[in-house]
C-alpha cells in the first residue's frame, strides 16, 4: 500500500478522475439542456384519449402527453381520488397539454393511467398554431368564406394549406408594413417633435420654421393614412376566411384564419417531414418575435440583443483593457503604488457583478446619461434620451465588468515577449511607443484575444447587472434598424439570459413557458460557445503569424 | 600562440593614445558605470578608430558588453544604472541631456547575441528602420533590401523568398538579417554583442567574413569571449577585466606582446 502511494499511482487517478468527473457534468448538462430543448420542437404525437371520471361518466381529452411520472398509488388515494380495484404500488400519471385556452379553463390537464380506457391518434388530428390563446387541437371541419362553408370533407387539407399560406402571406405583408413604412413614419413623427421642441427652446422658433414643421407633419399624416387605409386593407382580405373546427367537447369552434400561424397534422407524418418540421420549427424559434409575453414564438430579438451588447462592449473593453495594461506593464514606475493598482484591479473582478449594476445605473444612468441628457437632447426633457437604462449603459457596464480580465491577460502576454525583440526595434531607432505599436503589441495579440475571449464568456452569461442598466422583457424595436442613425444605442434591449429568468419564473403560464427554457438556454450556450470558437480562431491564426523563436 | 588576420597587418598602425580627431569614431573620456552601488566600469578612456573593427575581449562579467552598450545607451534601459564621464562622436558628447537617443541609436547600430528578428518577413525585417523614418516609396525600399542582403552576403541566398517569415531561416541567417536590418539606416558604427556565440561554425565563418567586409564602410565594435575570433577578424583589440580597461593595442601586439601581465594570463588561458 505504501509503495503505491509512493508510486504516485493515486495522484494520478485523483486527476483524472476530477477531470472526468468535471466532463461528465458539463457534456451531462449540455446534452441534458439540448434534449429537453430540442425534443420541444419535434411534431409530438396528438392523442384522442376517453377518460373515466369519478361519476362513472367518460370525457374526451385531445392533446400531447407533456409529461409522464409514477406517484405511489397511496399518495393519490390520499388526496381523494378513489382508486378501487387498483393494486399496483405506483401509478403513472400523464400530463396533457390540451390547448384551447379560451374554451377550457386550464390548458393542462393531468390524467391517472388506470383511468384512460382508450387512446387513439387519428391521423385527422390538426394542432393549429396561434398567434392568440396558443395552440388549438381538433379535426378541421370547413373553411368558411364570408359566412358560407366553402370546402368541405374530401379536397379540406389542400384547401386548408392554400388558405393559411395566403393568410400568413397577408399578415406579414401587414407587419411588414407596420414596422417598416408606418413604424418610419412614427419615427420621423417623433423627430419632428423633438425639433419643434429644440427650436423652441434655443428661441429660433419662427413663424417660417413652424410653418415647415406643420407642413411636413401634414404630408406624414397624409402618408400616414395612405398606409393605414393599406393596412386595414390587408386586415380585412387575411380576415376572409374561417376554419370550422371540432374540439374535444365535440363542439364546433370558430377559429379566425387571420391568426392562424400554422396547421399541421402530426399524426399523419412520416419520419421526413417530422424532421423537416423539426428544423422549421427551430428556424421559427431563433428568427421570430416572441408573443403572448413571450410563452410562445421565437426568441429574435433577446438573440439579437445579447451577440449586439456583447459585441458593443467588446469594442470598448478592448481597447480600455489593452492601454490600461500597456501603461501599467510599459510606463509605470515599478512601484508600490503601481502594485497596489494591480493587486486592485484583479480584485476587481471578484466584486459581485449586481454590485457593478448598481454602480452603472448610479454613475452611467443617473450622471452620465443624465448629463448628457441636459447638454444633447434638451428638447426631450422631461423624457430621458441616455438617462435612462438602454444598451449602451448596458455595454459599458460589462466592459467595467470584465476590464481586469483583458488587463491581467494582456499584462501576461507583454511580460511574455522577449527582451531581446524589444531591444533590437530600439537599436534601430525606433522610440519605446514605436516599439510597443510596432513589435510589442502584435506580438501580444494573441493574449489580448485571450482576454477577449474571457471577457465575452463572462459578458454573455451575466444577467443580474443588465436588469438595472438596460435589459426589458419585451423591447418593442431592436437597438438597430432602418431608421437614421441605423444604431440607436439608447433604446433597452432583450437578453438570452434574462430571457430565461423571465420565462422560467415570471411567466404566467409555467407548463407552457418550461420548454422554452430548456430551448433559450441551449440557445445561449451555442451563441457563447460560437463566440467563443470564432474569437478562438482569431488568436489561434494570431499564435501562427507572431510564433515567436524558441528562446 | 593565436594566429592573427593576415589582412590586418596590412593596415597601417595606428597610435591609439593619441589618435587624431579626424580618424576618431568614438572618444571614451572617464567612463564610469554602477549598477544600484555596484561599479561596473570603472574610469574607462580610450579612442576608437574610424573604418576599423575593434574587439572588446575578457571574461565573463568584466563589463564588455555593458561597455559596449553604453556606446549606443541601451543601458538606459536598465533602470539601476547610472553612468558618469562620457562618450563624444564627432566631438559632441552622447550623453548630453538634448540628444535624442533614437538617433544616436540610428547612427550606432547594434547586433545582439541571439538572433533577434521580428516576427515579420525578411523583406519588412530589413526595411523595418526604415519605415520608422517614413520612407514609404516602395522603389527606394526594394533597393535598401537588396543593398542590405548583399551587404550582410544575404541576397543569394533569400532572394526569392523576401516574404516568407524570418522565422523560416536558419539562425546564421537569421543572424544576418539582423546585420541587414541594422546596415539598411546606414549607421556609422556597427556594434556586435558576441554575434556569433549562438551560431555553428559554418555561420560563424560566413559571419567573420562579413565583418571584414563591413569595415569598409563602418567602424565595427565587436564584443567577443572568443579570442581566436578576436585575432582573426579585428584591428585593435582592448582587453577588459573586472570592470577595468586593462590593456588596449593593436591586435597583433596585443596577441603577440602583451605589455601587461594580466592580459598575458589571460591569452594564454589561465584563467577566464
Amino acid at each position: 500500500m505504501n509503495t503505491w502511494f509512493k508510486s504516485g499511482k493515486p495522484w494520478i487517478w485523483l486527476t483524472a478522475g476530477s477531470v472526468s468527473i468535471s466532463l461528465i457534468a458539463v457534456i451531462g448538462l449540455v446534452l441534458m439542456i439540448g434534449w429537453r430543448g430540442l425534443s420541444f420542437f419535434w411534431p409530438a404525437a396528438i392523442h384522442e384519449m376517453s377518460i373515466e371520471q369519478a361519476d362513472g361518466s367518460t370525457r374526451t381529452l385531445i392533446g400531447e402527453i407533456y409529461e409522464s411520472e409514477s406517484v405511489p398509488t397511496s399518495r393519490v388515494s390520499n388526496s381523494g381520488t378513489i382508486m378501487d380495484g387498483y393494486e399496483e404500488e405506483e401509478v403513472t400519471r400523464y400530463l396533457m397539454k390540451i390547448g384551447n385556452r379560451e374554451y377550457v379553463p386550464l390548458d393542462f390537464a393531468w390524467v391517472l393511467g388506470p383511468a384512460i380506457r382508450s387512446d387513439e391518434t387519428p391521423a385527422d388530428l390538426a394542432v393549429i398554431e396561434r398567434t392568440k390563446d396558443g395552440n388549438f387541437y381538433g379535426y378541421p371541419v370547413a373553411i368558411e368564406q364570408a359566412g358560407e362553408r366553402v370546402a368541405k370533407h374530401g379536397d379540406l387539407r389542400d384547401e386548408l394549406f392554400k388558405r393559411v399560406e395566403r393568410a400568413v402571406e397577408l399578415n406579414e405583408q401587414a407587419m411588414a408594413l407596420q414596422e417598416g413604412e408606418i413604424g418610419a413614419i412614427n419615427y420621423e413623427l417623433t423627430q419632428l417633435n423633438l425639433q419643434r421642441r429644440g427650436l423652441e427652446l434655443s428661441g429660433s422658433l419662427t413663424e417660417e420654421a413652424i410653418n415647415d414643421i406643420e407642413q411636413r407633419r401634414e404630408e406624414l399624416q397624409a402618408d400616414y393614412l395612405e398606409y393605414e387605409k393599406e393596412l386595414f386593407a390587408l386586415r380585412d382580405e387575411a380576415g376572409r376566411d374561417s376554419l370550422i373546427m371540432r374540439d374535444m367537447r365535440g363542439e364546433e369552434v370558430k377559429v379566425p384564419m387571420y391568426r392562424v400561424l400554422d396547421v399541421n397534422f402530426p399524426n399523419d407524418m412520416g419520419f421526413f417531414s417530422k424532421l423537416g418540421h423539426f428544423f422549421q420549427q427551430i428556424g421559427k424559434f431563433v428568427s421570430e418575435p416572441p408573443r403572448e409575453a413571450n410563452t410562445e414564438g421565437g426568441v429574435f430579438p433577446a438573440i439579437f440583443g445579447t451577440v449586439f451588447m456583447v459585441l458593443l462592449m467588446s469594442v470598448i473593453v478592448a481597447p480600455f483593457g489593452v492601454i490600461a495594461a500597456v501603461y501599467l506593464h510599459e510606463y509605470a514606475g515599478k512601484n508600490a503604488v503601481t502594485k497596489l493598482i494591480r493587486i486592485a484591479v484583479i480584485n476587481l473582478a471578484g466584486v459581485p457583478s449586481i454590485v457593478y449594476g448598481v454602480f452603472g445605473l448610479g454613475f452611467f444612468v443617473y450622471m452620465v446619461g443624465g448629463s448628457l441628457d441636459q447638454i444633447f437632447y434638451p428638447e426631450a426633457l422631461p423624457n430621458p434620451t441616455f438617462g435612462t437604462p438602454g444598451v449602451l449603459w448596458s455595454a459599458v457596464t460589462l466592459a467595467i465588468l470584465t476590464l481586469p480580465v483583458v488587463i491581467v491577460a494582456t499584462e501576461e502576454g507583454l511580460s511574455r515577449i522577449p527582451p531581446a525583440l524589444r531591444e533590437g526595434s530600439l537599436s534601430l531607432g525606433a522610440t519605446k511607443w514605436e516599439t510597443i505599436w510596432r513589435i510589442v503589441l502584435p506580438m501580444a495579440s494573441p493574449a489580448i484575444m485571450t482576454g477577449l475571449i474571457l471577457a465575452v464568456a463572462r459578458a454573455a452569461g451575466e444577467v443580474a447587472p443588465l436588469m438595472l442598466v438596460g435589459v426589458v422583457k419585451s423591447a418593442p424595436m431592436l437597438p438597430v434598424d432602418g431608421n437614421f442613425p441605423y444604431f440607436h444605442l439608447d433604446r433597452k434591449f432583450m437578453h438570452l439570459g434574462f430571457h430565461i429568468y423571465d420565462v422560467g419564473f415570471q411567466s404566467p403560464n409555467v407548463e407552457a413557458a418550461r420548454p422554452l427554457v430548456y430551448a433559450t438556454s441551449f440557445l445561449l450556450i451555442t451563441i457563447i460557445v460560437g463566440l467563443n470558437l470564432t474569437a478562438i480562431g482569431v488568436r489561434n491564426h494570431l499564435r501562427e503569424k507572431y510564433r515567436s523563436l524558441e528562446h | 600562440m593565436i594566429s592573427v588576420n593576415p589582412s590586418t597587418n596590412n593596415l597601417e598602425k595606428l597610435d591609439l593614445h593619441n589618435l587624431p580627431a579626424e580618424q576618431t569614431a568614438l572618444d571614451i573620456k572617464n567612463l564610469n558605470l554602477y549598477y544600484g552601488q555596484d561599479q561596473a566600469l570603472h574610469d574607462i578612456s580610450m579612442r576608437i578608430p574610424n573604418n576599423r573593427v575593434t574587439a572588446f575581449i575578457g571574461p565573463s562579467g568584466c563589463g564588455k558588453s555593458t561597455l559596449l552598450r553604453c556606446i549606443n545607451r541601451m543601458n538606459d534601459l536598465v533602470e539601476i544604472c547610472r553612468i558618469d564621464g562620457q562618450i563624444d562622436m564627432h566631438g559632441h558628447n552622447i550623453y548630453d541631456k538634448n540628444v535624442d537617443v533614437a538617433a544616436l541609436r540610428r547612427r550606432v547600430g547594434m547586433v545582439f547575441q541571439r538572433p533577434n528578428p521580428f516576427p515579420k518577413s525578411i523583406y519588412e525585417n530589413v526595411v523595418y528602420g526604415l519605415r520608422l523614418q517614413g520612407v514609404k516609396d516602395k522603389r527606394v525600399l526594394d533597393e535598401a533590401v537588396e543593398t542590405s542582403l548583399r551587404g550582410a552576403a544575404l541576397w543569394d541566398e533569400v532572394k526569392d523568398r523576401l516574404n516568407a517569415s524570418a522565422f523560416s531561416l536558419s539562425g546564421g541567417q537569421q543572424q544576418r538579417v539582423v546585420i541587414a536590418r541594422s546596415i539598411a539606416i546606414e549607421p556609422e558604427i556597427l556594434l556586435l554583442d558576441e554575434p556569433t556565440s549562438a551560431l555553428d561554425p559554418i555561420s560563424t565563418l560566413t559571419i567573420e567574413e562579413l565583418i571584414t567586409e563591413l569595415k569598409e564602410k563602418y567602424t565595427v565594435v565587436i564584443v567577443t569571449h572568443n579570442m581566436q575570433q578576436a585575432a582573426r577578424v579585428s584591428d585593435q583589440t582592448a582587453f577588459l577585466y573586472m570592470g577595468k580597461l586593462i590593456e588596449y593595442a593593436d591586435t597583433d601586439t596585443l596577441f603577440t606582446t602583451p605589455s601587461e601581465k594580466q592580459t598575458e594570463d589571460y591569452i594564454t588561458g589561465r584563467y577566464g
